[in-house]
């Protein structure tokens, strides 16, 4: 993993680091992943999008490809939807996620989701309809995910 | 409709398995509302964030102190329609629902009024499943 990656990009050398990627994408809620993803901070964001945030550049000027090397080359793993379409591989790498352990990483936040997958997930509720809005998404369920038991137990006072 | 219980992550490790309904308030059928089936809430209530997603104006609106979780949160009463799907119908009711600031739970909740005096409930904890029938056709 290289500290720091050097890279030319619309006639412009760029040199970035780790936290420069992570810098720029707590600036933006991830887009809907459509094929690549890659996860910063927990989130998974379309590679274009980082690269797009990171460089300045419009997302026409690069390729999903060139985002990719980009971004594996600074250490941060990079999956790729499976296809909804095709012959069942039982493996298991094809098995389905594991929907509580997607949630655990947004404790505390407001999510939606949609088939176990984390669509959106935000400090608060108005952000997350408005990225559904914003993608024309639709979820299945909408709620902050539980911090403790206390939270999640509707309980009355003692 | 049967539903099972729906598992939530508590803490780093820990796992609780909640019955949880998805609610659509007022149309918003892009982000249905997880709610706790909650037997010993008196009234159906949520996070007033929830008003704001959905453009409902609370001004005006009877306002109280409301106790959930623990904790005294003051909020506002709105009659507002809440939707279900169940068997994959769409069921709509009018319901009061308390919409309240600085919300203690991770989900409303669906208590007596407005909820279960609309439905009819049978809960098995055994089992972690729960049914729901509307009284109305």
């Amino acid at each position: 993993m290289a500290a720091t990656s050097t890279f030319h990009m619309g006639g412009r050398q760029f040199a970035v680091t780790r936290a420069d990627v992570e810098r720029a994408a707590r600036s933006e809620l991830p887009a809907p992943v459509r094929d690549y993803y890659v996860v910063v901070r927990g989130r998974r964001y379309p590679p274009k999008q980082v690269l797009a945030l990171l460089t300045g550049l419009p997302r026409s000027r690069f390729t999903t490809h060139h985002a990719v090397r980009t971004l594996r080359r600074l250490g941060f793993p990079v999956g790729r939807k499976p296809r909804a379409a095709g012959p069942a591989r039982p493996s298991p790498a094809a098995s389905a996620p594991d929907p509580v352990a997607a949630l655990r990483a947004h404790a505390g936040q407001w999510v939606a989701v949609r088939a176990g997958d984390v669509l959106v997930a935000a400090a608060d509720a108005r952000t997350v309809v408005s990225w559904l809005s914003e993608h024309g998404q639709r979820a299945d369920s909408m709620f902050r995910v539980p911090l403790d038991a206390a939270q999640a137990s509707g309980i009355a006072p003692r | 409709m049967s539903f099972r219980f729906r598992p939530m992550p508590i803490g780093p490790t820990g796992t609780l398995s909640r019955p949880l309904v998805d609610v659509i308030v007022e149309g918003l059928d892009a982000a249905p509302q997880a709610c706790l089936v909650d037997t010993g809430a008196t009234a159906v209530r949520m996070s007033a964030e929830i008003a704001e997603a959905v453009g409902l104006d609370l001004a005006g609106a009877p306002e109280d102190e409301v106790v959930a979780g623990g904790m005294r949160v003051r909020g506002r009463e709105a009659n507002v329609d809440l939707t279900i799907v169940l068997d994959g119908r769409p069921v709509t009711w009018a319901a009061p629902v308390w919409f309240c600031e600085d919300w203690p739970q991770a989900f409303g909740l669906l208590g007596l009024r407005g909820f279960l005096d609309v439905f009819d409930l049978t809960m098995s904890g055994c089992d972690e499943t729960f049914a729901l029938t509307p009284r109305f056709a």
